[in-house]
């Protein structure tokens, strides 16, 4: 289909990585595909692309860090693990940069980036001034100092909300799931993977948040949600797993992998004002 | 009662310049003595939490620029590159001595924010009861205020407000005067190197106390004078 095509031109990309897909089941980091990140990244930043990440996992690799198995419920808590795991996945996430001789800027953001114009302003200046350095932005949210009504939903939404802040081309998001079904893949023999959404119905969502079925885990509507700003801004998304991220360069060559959520044609300003 | 002794509880306020060589790069000798002081003083029961500074003169030397740039706008970029290098040094020093530390960036407004005080000092008791020691640094690379180049003092000072430190403690390249910000109600101790400021936390609270119940002797001072003859 065309519209894959058109991924091929696509020069400002931002890519979510899960927590899933960056970390072992117990929270431990999985160097290998951080590593494989690095190297897939830095070569598309190399060839002229500007490429920023949202990374995932602060609190997963705190919990790990100090042998903490369960996932903990009480937001002091969870806020403390992000910030050994942010020091933690940040440390990580340099070296494997660096190997590949690529540099990386760390931001950390709150909400308030959507809500507050003044810092809304500030965010872009800061990330366009980065991409302009040949930087590559590493951003996650800032949990340890974060108040607990906001819920970006595992950095879906941040991931977005980046996109639309830095009026990018194209949202990847790598998860532990191939794209959107079309059933539970696990219940039902005859589920596809739907490969191009135009556009997102309430049919749809309520297909992604698989309504009694025990494959959402909630993932998928924060990542429909996800898709559902960028079509708004006009910005492509892609789910796609992120079991070996060299999947990022068949998305860019326009395989027809993962779920495309084709970017609506609109011409709305990047303004995002809840 | 012995139940109710409250652990003391420091903030040390590390001055780039005491860390950070004329060539722009972290001293490392310097960084792991820092680290097993606060190690040792962390074993011995005592809670510190660090607030640092440096991301942008390290931001600055990572992509060799000659010399920091004066619009903002490069200084918040080079703050968000120089902190990933801060705290990452920070945690290789602390690592040798089997020490946890955590990052925490806020922006200088949060004390406008009474919900996200609230949050931060629970954070911060929550870290601390862990034994683990935050580093704290404004998150420059996000402030929508002035960008303080040099001095993190104030930072220092909100945090040991926040977090109910008994102390702050300043390490500081200069021997000399240090000006008091008004309105400080903790007691400072200015150290010269990290042994003095082992020695000093020691002659103020003993060797191997973790919790503050203070010699009776021992008075706090509220000027810099009276620091100087402690």
């Amino acid at each position: 289909m065309k519209f894959r095509e058109n991924l091929r031109t696509k020069k400002r990309i931002v890519i979510k990585i899960g927590t899933s897909s960056l970390s072992f089941a117990g929270g431990r980091i999985n160097f290998h595909r951080i590593e494989k990140l690095a190297r897939v990244l830095s070569l598309l930043r190399k060839n002229g692309s500007q490429v920023l990440l949202v990374t995932s996992g602060a609190i997963a690799v705190g919990a790990a860090r100090i042998g903490m198995t369960e996932r903990p419920r009480e937001l002091a808590r969870k806020q403390a693990l992000a910030a050994i795991g942010q020091a933690e996945l940040i440390k990580i996430y340099q070296k494997f940069f660096e190997e590949n001789n690529q540099l990386v800027a760390q931001v950390l953001l709150t909400k308030d980036v959507v809500t507050i114009p003044e810092l809304n302003r500030n965010a872009r200046r800061t990330l366009a001034r980065l991409l302009k350095m040949e930087l590559i932005p590493i951003i996650n949210e800032n949990d340890t100092i974060a108040t607990n009504e906001i819920e970006f939903g595992d950095n879906d939404t941040l991931s977005a909300i980046v996109a639309c802040l830095v009026e990018a081309d194209l949202l990847i998001i790598l998860s532990d799931i191939d794209g959107l079904y079309s059933a539970d893949p696990r219940t039902d023999p005859s589920a596809e993977i739907i490969h191009t959404v135009k556009e997102i119905t309430p049919k749809l969502e309520k297909l992604a948040s698989g309504a009694g079925s025990s494959f959402s885990t909630g993932g998928m509507v924060t990542k429909i949600s996800a898709a559902k700003i960028c079509q708004q801004a006009g910005v492509d998304c892609v789910i796609a797993s992120g079991y070996d991220p060299a999947i990022i360069f068949e998305v860019l060559e326009g395989k027809k992998v993962g779920t495309h959520f084709i970017a609506g044609q609109t011409s709305s300003v990047f303004n995002l004002f809840i | 009662m012995e139940k109710n002794k409250k652990r003391i509880r420091i903030v040390v306020r590390i001055e780039v310049a005491t860390l950070i060589n004329r060539d722009g790069k972290i001293n490392r000798r310097k960084m792991d003595r820092l680290a097993m002081v606060l190690s040792d003083l962390n074993n011995s029961g005592k809670q510190i939490i660090v607030v640092s500074s440096g991301a942008i003169v390290l931001g600055s030397e990572k992509l060799k620029l000659p010399s920091i740039p004066p619009s903002k706008i490069d200084m918040q970029a080079l703050a968000a590159v120089g902190q990933a290098e801060l705290i990452r040094s920070y945690q290789r020093s602390f690592d040798e001595y089997g020490q946890i530390v955590a990052q925490v960036l806020v922006t200088s407004d949060i004390v406008d924010y009474p919900q996200r005080v609230e949050n931060t000092r629970n954070t911060f008791d929550m870290l601390l009861s862990m034994n683990i020691i935050p580093i704290v640094n404004e998150n420059d690379a996000v402030s929508t205020t002035d960008i303080e180049l040099e001095d993190n003092y104030p930072l220092a000072l909100k945090i040991a407000n926040i977090t109910g430190a008994d102390i702050i403690v300043i390490k500081s390249q200069e021997n000399g005067n240090y000006g008091i910000v008004t309105g400080n109600e903790k007691p400072v101790i200015q150290v010269e190197n990290e042994i003095s400021l082992q020695e000093k936390i020691d002659a103020l609270f003993g060797r191997n106390a973790s919790s503050a119940v203070f010699p009776a002797t021992v008075v706090f001072p509220a000027t810099m004078n009276e620091i100087y003859s402690l």
